[in-house]
């Protein structure tokens, strides 16, 4: 090789990237060649400096958001937390229980049945509920009795 | 629509490609808050297009391939960047190292290797024009082959190797020029 290496071959020389026939040219001419030495050093000196430059390593919240973004959120049913969800029903389904039960006291508390039996069964001696509209029942008949208990007392 | 995938594989992904990622991002952009969205974009778009990935090369070429060209979109959308631009002029293809590097100074070299600051080198690595960049950044930081470079930078290996080229020259160039002014930017 006569000519001086040029840039671009100085360059794979340099990052191992010549075909063998090339790099033994290359080899041949640096050592006659002290310019080519020189820019060889030159070049070897800035990718030592290049390629020694501490590494950056990918910083922790950086993680997450791309975790927020990119991975979907896990199934429902995959929630593998029984020990938290068991006494949770439990004590949903006990209060569940409690509020019927109150809620039981209260009605029975608030509309008792006495009144409105003895209201009905006023109003049907009286002939207010016509016939046709009463029920043939055991609750009727209940009235019925009621009716002709009532009656008794009033011929005694 | 981007789709999603599981915490494992997510977890995989990023043990195995999450450093070099931000790396190559943080040496083409100059700055944290760039390369923290060049790299969210990359992962991003590698998810939405996982489809075409061939599972017969590597994947952190794939990746970093991706994360160049969501770089390189960037570059050309917010031309009003500090950094140069695209179509800044180019050193001939011919030029030899030597008509730039005065024969027998080795001084500035020895300079460069004994410079305390890093951020100057960062500084001169951002002004280069962003194809002699990701050229630089992925054989000199990443360790990348010419062909593998080729495969990211989707060019032939022969253009790989005058991009390398120019690139040194160049930083060279302007990590001199950055020496001159202390550091700041013209």
């Amino acid at each position: 090789m006569k000519h001086h290496i040029d840039g671009p071959m100085m360059t794979a020389f340099l990052d191992g990237a010549l075909s063998p026939s090339d790099r033994d040219r290359c080899d041949g001419h640096l050592v006659s060649c002290a310019a080519c030495r020189r820019e060889l050093d030159a070049l070897r000196h800035l990718k030592l400096v290049v390629s020694t430059a501490p590494r950056k390593t990918m910083p922790a919240d950086l993680v997450l958001a791309l975790e927020r973004r990119l991975v979907s959120p896990m199934p429902r049913w995959r929630i593998p937390a029984p020990r938290l969800w068991i006494p949770l029903g439990a004590t949903a389904a006990a209060a569940l229980s409690i509020g019927l039960w109150l809620q039981g006291l209260r009605a029975s508390e608030e509309i008792p049945l006495e009144p409105l039996l003895t209201a009905h069964a006023r109003y049907s001696a009286e002939g207010l509920i016509p016939q046709e509209n009463l029920v043939a029942s055991t609750y009727s008949d209940q009235l019925t009795s009621l009716d002709a208990e009532s009656s008794d007392v009033e011929l005694q | 629509m981007m789709g999603k995938m599981d915490a494992q594989t997510f977890a995989g992904l990023i043990a195995r490609t999450g450093d070099k990622a931000y790396n190559f991002a943080y040496r083409l952009a100059g700055n944290e808050p760039d390369a923290r969205d060049l790299v969210q974009e990359a992962f991003a778009k590698a998810l939405e297009h996982a489809a075409s990935y061939d599972s017969t090369r590597p994947f952190d070429s794939w990746l970093l391939r991706i994360l160049n060209n969501v770089f390189l979109d960037s570059m050309r959308r917010h031309s009003h960047t500090r950094t140069v631009s695209l179509d800044a002029p180019a050193p001939v293809e011919d030029s030899s190292w030597g008509e730039l590097l005065p024969s027998g100074d080795l001084s500035a070299s020895d300079e460069l290797l004994k410079a305390e600051s890093l951020d100057l080198l960062q500084k001169a690595l951002s002004r280069l024009p962003v194809t002699y960049r990701s050229a630089i950044a992925l054989c000199d930081i990443e360790g990348l082959s010419y062909e593998d470079i080729a495969l990211v930078m989707e060019i032939p290996v022969g253009t790989v190797r005058s991009r390398i080229h120019q690139g040194r020259v160049l930083l060279r160039k302007a990590y001199e020029e950055l020496e001159m002014t202390g550091g700041r930017t013209s």
